[in-house]
């Protein structure tokens, strides 16, 4: 899949796999910046339910890149303990949530 | 989708795979041994009878993902060739959804190899398989991860 352009100022989110069948969609545009520990919790006020169907297995890429995602990200006060852990997500950046895999 | 580089080969397809071409991906004259393995799509998953199987993947991580796998085992094993061919979309049953060939100058690292390199894309490549059970059984979204029994695809 070749990921879509988003508009200026945000960031595109792919979805695989459970991700796709919950949302119902393969990619979203989100506004950026934004830190990649509130991004489940966005997803949870668009698509209830989905942290504990489907993101609390999940993985974060941004960029190709797998990104730590904080175990209490739904919780604002306790984020991150270092300011260095926080991944911030930038517009034009491209943004995966990564189910289990199952090839073979 | 194809990646290679002296020796190595991986591939993302929605086509048939190819036993022959996987070979002679791999084939050379300093081999002593190809070993084949190829992997295909059962009729069950715990008892319910599975109608087909999907493959959907994030196509650029898994190739590199597939990339770096065999650049590593290539090395690790002292390859002569390795190439690791997975199928996307629809696959029926009893079809081959995966392809891994490698060639070695002694067969017992091209064993060891080819072991290693289905295991590695099994934990790895962001490829995911979607059982399509058939009538009200749904589908379930598989994940290789042992305790992990998957996820229902609502409809």
């Amino acid at each position: 899949m070749t990921a879509p352009c988003p508009p200026s100022g945000h960031f595109t989110l792919l979805y695989f796999a459970a991700a796709y069948s919950y949302t119902r969609r393969h990619s979203e545009y989100f506004e950026a910046p934004m830190k990649a520990t509130e991004l489940f919790a966005t997803l949870e006020s668009r698509y209830p339910g989905i942290k504990t169907s489907v993101l609390d297995s999940c993985a974060l890429t941004v960029n190709r890149e797998y990104v730590n995602v904080e175990e209490n990200s739904l919780s604002t006060e306790k984020i991150c303990d270092t300011v260095s852990d926080i991944v911030v997500i930038h517009a034009g950046d491209e943004v995966a949530i990564i189910p289990p895999v199952s090839s073979g | 989708m194809v990646w290679q580089e002296n020796g190595l080969h991986v591939e993302l397809t929605y086509d048939h795979l190819n036993i022959n071409a996987s070979m002679d991906k791999v084939r050379s004259s300093k081999a002593g041994a190809i070993v084949i393995f190829a992997g295909t799509t059962r009729d069950n998953f715990d008892g319910k009878s599975v109608k087909h199987l999907e493959y959907s993947s994030y196509i650029p991580m898994a190739i590199s993902t597939l990339s770096r796998i065999a650049r590593s085992v290539s090395s690790k094993h002292g390859l002569t060739g390795i190439s690791i061919t997975h199928r996307l979309g629809t696959v029926p049953i009893g079809e081959e959804s995966i392809l891994i060939a490698v060639s070695a100058p002694h067969r017992q690292a091209g064993w060891r190899a080819g072991e290693e390199a289905l295991e590695e894309t099994k934990e790895k490549a962001e490829i995911w398989k979607l059982e399509e059970f058939g009538g009200e059984d749904g589908a379930i979204w598989r994940a290789n991860k042992e305790g992990s029994i998957g996820v229902p695809a609502p409809r």
